[in-house]
C-alpha cells in the first residue's frame, strides 16, 4: 500500500513538535522573525564574512565547488524570475544580488553571440527559448556544451509534460516545473538521461496525488 | 509589464542551436482550447467537471479578476480561499508595485491566519502560494514551520509539497533544517518508494554536514535497493554527502564500484558521478577505483558508443551523450598520472574521437570531453595528434560556441604541446578582435600565454593596433595585458619605451599606476634614452593630452630632462630633430596644470615640474613664478601649499635652488621590482591597487610638507630617539641640517639643502634600514591618495623619499 498510514509517533505530531520548538526558539512561536543561522551549523562550509560589499570577492575566491551546476535560473525577457534552484549555499541577499547581476549580463547579449558568459570566475551557460532564458551556472572547468544539452533535455521534458510548454505554463504551474527539475537534477548533477523515464516517474507521482485526493 | 503571450518555448528554434526538434515534438495547434493556459495540464489526471468554463485569455482583464476575487471572498470570507492560479493572475494584473504589495500582503495575512489556525485542508494550496510569493522576493519565514508540518504529514501530496517548500524556502544554513532530520530518517525508511525518492532528493539538494553524517548509513542502505529510481537518487545523494563530509568517502567506495555493473542508464550516470566525486575526495578511493573499475568503464563506453538507435536515449543521432561525457570525465581522473590506465583506454578513446559525428552540439560536447581527456592522461602521440586535429576543426568552425570551447582547450593544451598551439596563433589573434565579448576575453588570455621571446614583437604590434579600435570596456583588459607583456618580454629598453608610449597615448586613462611608475623607473635608469623619451613624450603630448597617465609621465620627464628636450641632447639615429623652445616646454606643463588635468595628483606633479624647469631654464623663472603663484589660493590644500612653497623657493632662495633641483638619483630597478611584487601580493585582499601601494612609486613629488605627525611616529620608531622639533623654517642653512640629522634635533624637511649621497646612507643607518632609499619611494604624506592606514614602514619610507628627492 503506497499510502498506508502509520500511527503518528510522538515525534511526528506537529502540535507537540511546535510547542517543543517554541521553547527552544521563542522567535518561531510568533512565526514572524527570520531565523538567524548560527555559526556551528556552518562548520563544514568555509566561513564567509557578512558584508555584502565583499561578496563578489568571496563568491569568486573562497566558495568551494559543491556541485557541477551551482544554480539554475529561469528569467523572462523583462527580467522576471520564473524559477530558481540553488545547489550551492547562497544567502537570500546573495541570491537577489546574483539574479540582478546575471539578468543585466545576459539579457543584454545579442542573439548571435555564444551561449557562455564568464561571471565572477564561473561560467554561466544560457539559452533563450522564446521569451525565457534558461541559465545554469557551472565551474570554470566544466563542459559547457554538455550543460547546453542538459538545458535542452530539461526543456524537452517540460515540453513533453505540459504539452507544447510556454512561459505561462511555467508561471501558473511552477511547482510542477520544480517537480520535473527535481527528477532531472539532484545536487547539481544529472540524474536521468532518458526522457521517457522521467515522464513515467512524474506521471506515477501525479497519479499518486490524484489517488490521494479521492 | 505586458502579459507574456503564450508562445510555446520549443516552437521557435533558438538562434545558435544546432539540433532541430525530433519529429514527435510538432508545434502545437493554435486552438483556443490549447491556448488557454489557465486550465490544469492534460491527463493522466482524470478530467473533473470544472467550476468555470475555460476562458479565453483575451477576456482576462482586471475587472474579471476582481470579480473572481470578490466571488471567492463571498464564498470563504475567513480563509485564504483564492486558488493558486487566481492569486497568480491577480498579481500579474497589478500595474504598480504598490498594488502588488497590497495583494501579497493580503494573501500573506490569510495564509498566516490559516497556519496558526491549524487548518488541515488547503495547506497544500497555501504552501504553493507561499512559494510563489517567495519567488517574487517577499519574506516568507513564517512558512518554514508549515513546511515541517507538511513533511511530517502522512499523505503523499502533503509530503511532496512540503519537501518542495523545504528546498525552496530554506537553505542549508538555517537551523530549522536540523529539525527535519528525524522526518527525513523516517521517510528514508518508508515503504513507498516515491516517498523515499522525495526524501533522497531533498537530502541531496540541501543537506548540511551534520545531517549528512547522521543519515549516511540510510543512504548507503538505499543504494543497495532493488528499485533503479531509488538507487540512482541514493547515489547522487551520496555525492553530496561525500562533498560535505569527505571522510565518509571510504564507506561508499565498494558500493560505487558495484553500481557500475548496472544496466540502467540513470543508475550508471549517477554511479559514475559518485565515483568521480570519490576520486576527488580521497586518494584511497582513487586507487581503489583505478584498480577495479577501469575495465568496467571502458566496457560501458564501448557499449554505449556502439549501441544501435534507441529512441529513449537518443539525442541528435547519438545514443546517450550524457553517459559518454560522464564516463570520459571519470576516465580522465583515473588515467591522470597513471600510464597503465591510460594505455588501457587508448583504443576506446581513439574510437570515440574518430567515430563521433560533430555536426550537432551533442557530438561536439562528446568530442570536447574526449579531447580534454586525451590531454589529461598519459596519451600516446597518435592520440594526441587526433586531439589536435579535432581542435583545429573546432577553431575554424563558424559556431561561436565551438570556437569558445576551442579556445578553452587551447589554454589547456599549452602545457601539453606548446608548439601546436603556436601554429594557431593567427587564428587566435583574429579571435581577439571578435565581436563576441566572451571569445575576445578568452583569446586575450590565450595570447598572453602564447607570448615568448620570438613572437613578442609582432604580437604586441597587433595588440597595440587593435587597442586603437577596441571597445572601451575591453580596453582596460587589453591595456593591462599589453603592459605586462611588454614588461616581461622586453629585451631592449628602446622597444619597451616605444610600446609604453604608444599604449599611454592610446589608452592612458586605463593604465594602472604601477605600470607607469615602472616606466619611470626604467627611464631614469636608461640614461642614453632619456633625451629620446622626453622628446617622444612631448610630441605625444601635443596630440593626446587628455590621457591622464601620459600627461603625468610626460610632465615628469619634461621637468627632469627639460634641457635635453630643448637642446636635442642624446638624439638617436632614427630621430628627426624637433625644435622646442624653453617657452614651449613651459607651455606644455602649464597646459597640463590648467586645462587638461582633473585630478590633484597630476596638478601636483605639474607644479613640481615647473619648479624643476625654473632651475633648468633660469630665463623662464619669472613666468614660472607667475604660473605657480596662480595657485596660491587654491582650495585644495596640497596645491596651495606647494604653490606657496615653490613660489618662495623661486623668489627667495635662488642660491640653493639649483642644488635643490638637481637631477634625481637613478632609481634602483631590481629592488623596485622585488618590492612591487611583494607589495602587490600583500595588498590584494585589503586595498585596491590604485590606492596606497607600499611598493608603488609616486616619484615626482619632490618637496614634502613638513609633516609633523608622521615625523613623530617615525622618530619614535627609529633607533635614535631624537625629539622632534617643529619643521619648516625656510631659512635653515644646509649645514645645520646635517647636524640635526645626525642626532640632535628633529629634521627639517622643507628646505633641506643638498645632502650628498653619503648622508642618505647615514640616514639609512639611523633609521635602521638596509635597503637603498630610492626604491622605497612612496606616496609622500601630502599626496591626495586616500590614506588607508599607512603602515609605519610607509612613513619611514616617506621621509627618506622626501630627502632624496631634493637631490
Amino acid at each position: 500500500h503506497p499510502t498506508r498510514s502509520r500511527p503518528p509517533s510522538t515525534d511526528a505530531d506537529p502540535r507537540r513538535w511546535h510547542s517543543r520548538l517554541s521553547a527552544i526558539l521563542p522567535s518561531l512561536a510568533t512565526g514572524c522573525h527570520p531565523v538567524r543561522p548560527r555559526r556551528q551549523i556552518r562548520a563544514a562550509t568555509p566561513t564567509r564574512p557578512r558584508s555584502s560589499s565583499r561578496a563578489s570577492a568571496d563568491l569568486r575566491g573562497r566558495r568551494p565547488s559543491l556541485a557541477m551546476i551551482n544554480f539554475v535560473l529561469l528569467i523572462s525577457r523583462q527580467g522576471k524570475v520564473r524559477l530558481t534552484k540553488w545547489y550551492s549555499p547562497y544567502t537570500q541577499k546573495e541570491r537577489t544580488k546574483v539574479i540582478r547581476e546575471l539578468s543585466g549580463l545576459i539579457l543584454t547579449r545579442g542573439p548571435k553571440l555564444c551561449n557562455f558568459v564568464e561571471w565572477r570566475g564561473y561560467k554561466v551557460v544560457y539559452r533563450r527559448y522564446a521569451s525565457l532564458y534558461f541559465c545554469m551556472c557551472i565551474d570554470a572547468d566544466d563542459n559547457e556544451l554538455e550543460v547546453l544539452e542538459i538545458i535542452h533535455h530539461f526543456v524537452e521534458i517540460l515540453d513533453r509534460y505540459f504539452g507544447s510548454v510556454c512561459e505561462l505554463d511555467l508561471i501558473f504551474n511552477f511547482h510542477k516545473a520544480y517537480y520535473v527539475l527535481d527528477e532531472i537534477l539532484i545536487s547539481g548533477e544529472l540524474q536521468e538521461s532518458s526522457k521517457k523515464n522521467v515522464a513515467r516517474l512524474i506521471a506515477a507521482q501525479d497519479s499518486l496525488v490524484e489517488a490521494a485526493k479521492e | 509589464p505586458p502579459p507574456s503571450p503564450p508562445f510555446p518555448l520549443l516552437q521557435i528554434h533558438p538562434p545558435s542551436s544546432s539540433s532541430p526538434l525530433p519529429a514527435c515534438f510538432l508545434p502545437a495547434p493554435t486552438t483556443p482550447a490549447a491556448r488557454s493556459r489557465e486550465l490544469p495540464p492534460p491527463p493522466p489526471r482524470p478530467r473533473r467537471a470544472l467550476a468555470r468554463a475555460p476562458r479565453d485569455p483575451k477576456l482576462d482583464t482586471v475587472e474579471k479578476i476582481v470579480e473572481d476575487f470578490a466571488s471567492d471572498m463571498a464564498l470563504n470570507p475567513f480563509s485564504s480561499g483564492t486558488r493558486l492560479r487566481d492569486m497568480i493572475r491577480a498579481i500579474r494584473a497589478c500595474k504598480t508595485a504598490a498594488e502588488e504589495r497590497a495583494v501579497v500582503r493580503r494573501e500573506c495575512a490569510a495564509i498566516r491566519a490559516a497556519i496558526s489556525g491549524d487548518g488541515q485542508d488547503l495547506r497544500h494550496r497555501n504552501m504553493a502560494k507561499l512559494m510563489f510569493i517567495h519567488m517574487l522576493g517577499y519574506p516568507t519565514h513564517f512558512g518554514q514551520m508549515e513546511c515541517l508540518k507538511l513533511i511530517a504529514a502522512a499523505g503523499y501530496p502533503e509530503k511532496r509539497i512540503g519537501y518542495l517548500g523545504l528546498m525552496l524556502l530554506l537553505d542549508e544554513r538555517q537551523e530549522v533544517l536540523m529539525l527535519v532530520t528525524n522526518s527525513l530518517k523516517q521517510d528514508l525508511n518508508h515503504s513507498n518508494q516515491f516517498i523515499v525518492g522525495l526524501a533522497l532528493c531533498a537530502l541531496g539538494n540541501i543537506c548540511s554536514a551534520e545531517m549528512a553524517r547522521d543519515l549516511a548509513p540510510e543512504v548507503e542502505r538505499l543504494m543497495r535497493s532493488r528499485d533503479a529510481n531509488t538507487k540512482k537518487k541514493a547515489a547522487l545523494c551520496s555525492v553530496r554527502i561525500v562533498r560535505k563530509v569527505p571522510d565518509l568517502a571510504e564507506n561508499f567506495m565498494g558500493l560505487a564500484a558495484s553500481l557500475l555493473k548496472e544496466k540502467h542508464h540513470g543508475v550508471l550516470i549517477s554511479a559514475v558521478q559518485l565515483c568521480t566525486e570519490l576520486c576527488k575526495a580521497s586518494k584511497d578511493a582513487l586507487e581503489y577505483l583505478r584498480k577495479n573499475c577501469i575495465e568496467g568503464l571502458v566496457r560501458i563506453l564501448r557499449d554505449v558508443s556502439n549501441s544501435s538507435y534507441a529512441p529513449e536515449y537518443d539525442v541528435a543521432g547519438i545514443s546517450d551523450p550524457f553517459l559518454h561525457i560522464r564516463v570520459l570525465k571519470l576516465m580522465r581522473m583515473l588515467g591522470q598520472g597513471d600510464a597503465d590506465c591510460s594505455d588501457y583506454m587508448n583504443d576506446i578513446l581513439a574510437q570515440v574521437a574518430t567515430k563521433t559525428e560533430s555536426n550537432k552540439n551533442a557530438g561536439n560536447a562528446i568530442l570536447y570531453e574526449c579531447v580534454e581527456t586525451i590531454m589529461g592522461i598519459e596519451a600516446t602521440s597518435g592520440l594526441r595528434v587526433l586531439a589536435i586535429n579535432i581542435l583545429g576543426r573546432f577553431l575554424s568552425n563558424r559556431d561561436n560556441n565551438i570556437r569558445y570551447v576551442a579556445l578553452n582547450i587551447l589554454m589547456r593544451a599549452i602545457t601539453v604541446d606548446a608548439q601546436a598551439v603556436q601554429r594557431h596563433r593567427v587564428t587566435i589573434l583574429e579571435c581577439v578582435k571578435d565581436a563576441d565579448a566572451s571569445i575576445r576575453k578568452r583569446a586575450l588570455d590565450l595570447v598572453y600565454l602564447l607570448v615568448n621571446d620570438t613572437n613578442v614583437k609582432p604580437l604586441t604590434k597587433e595588440l597595440v593596433d587593435y587597442l586603437q579600435v577596441a571597445d572601451p570596456d575591453f580596453k582596460e583588459d587589453l591595456t593591462a595585458k599589453i603592459c605586462s607583456i611588454a614588461e616581461k618580454f622586453s629585451q631592449e629598453k628602446l622597444w619597451y619605451l616605444d610600446q609604453m608610449f604608444k599604449v599611454l597615448s592610446l589608452a592612458g586613462n586605463h593604465v594602472k599606476d604601477d605600470v607607469w611608475h615602472a616606466l619611470i623607473v626604467v627611464i631614469s635608469n636608461a640614461s642614453e634614452l632619456q633625451g629620446y623619451s622626453v622628446r617622444s613624450l612631448y610630441t605625444a603630448l601635443q596630440a593626446y593630452s587628455e590621457q591622464g597617465s601620459l600627461l603625468r609621465v610626460a610632465v615628469w620627464c619634461i621637468g627632469e630632462y627639460g634641457e635635453m628636450l630643448v637642446n636635442n641632447v642624446g638624439m638617436l639615429e632614427a630621430e628627426g630633430p624637433i625644435t622646442v623652445t624653453e617657452s614651449d616646454a613651459v607651455d606644455a606643463v602649464e597646459l597640463g596644470l590648467n586645462r587638461y588635468s582633473p585630478d590633484v595628483t597630476t596638478r601636483s606633479m605639474c607644479l613640481v615640474a615647473l619648479l624643476k624647469l625654473s632651475s633648468r631654464f633660469p630665463s623662464m623663472s619669472e613666468r614660472i613664478k607667475q604660473i605657480v603663484s596662480q595657485n596660491k589660493e587654491n582650495m585644495v590644500l596640497e596645491l596651495q601649499q606647494r604653490s606657496i612653497e615653490f613660489g618662495s623657493i623661486i623668489q627667495r632662495h635662488q642660491s640653493i635652488r639649483s642644488s635643490l633641483l638637481e637631477r634625481m638619483p637613478v632609481l634602483d630597478e631590481a629592488a623596485y621590482l622585488v618590492k612591487r611584487a611583494s607589495a602587490t601580493q600583500a595588498t590584494i585582499p585589503a586595498y585596491k591597487p590604485a590606492a596606497v601601494t607600499p611598493g608603488g612609486l609616486k616619484l615626482p613629488n619632490g618637496v614634502a610638507k613638513p609633516a609633523a605627525a608622521p615625523l613623530v611616529d617615525l622618530l619614535d620608531l627609529s633607533s635614535d630617539d631624537a625629539p622632534v622639533t617643529s619643521a619648516a623654517s625656510a631659512t635653515t642653512a644646509p649645514s645645520d641640517f646635517l647636524q640635526d640629522l645626525l642626532g640632535i634635533g628633529g629634521t627639517n624637511l622643507s628646505t633641506a639643502g643638498a645632502p650628498s649621497s653619503a648622508s642618505t646612507d647615514i640616514l639609512m643607518d639611523l633609521l635602521s634600514m638596509g635597503s637603498s632609499p630610492s626604491q622605497n619611494g612612496l606616496p609622500s604624506p601630502g599626496l591626495s591618495s586616500p590614506a588607508l592606514g599607512k603602515s609605519n614602514s610607509n612613513r619611514n619610507n616617506d621621509l627618506i623619499f622626501c630627502f632624496c628627492s631634493h637631490y
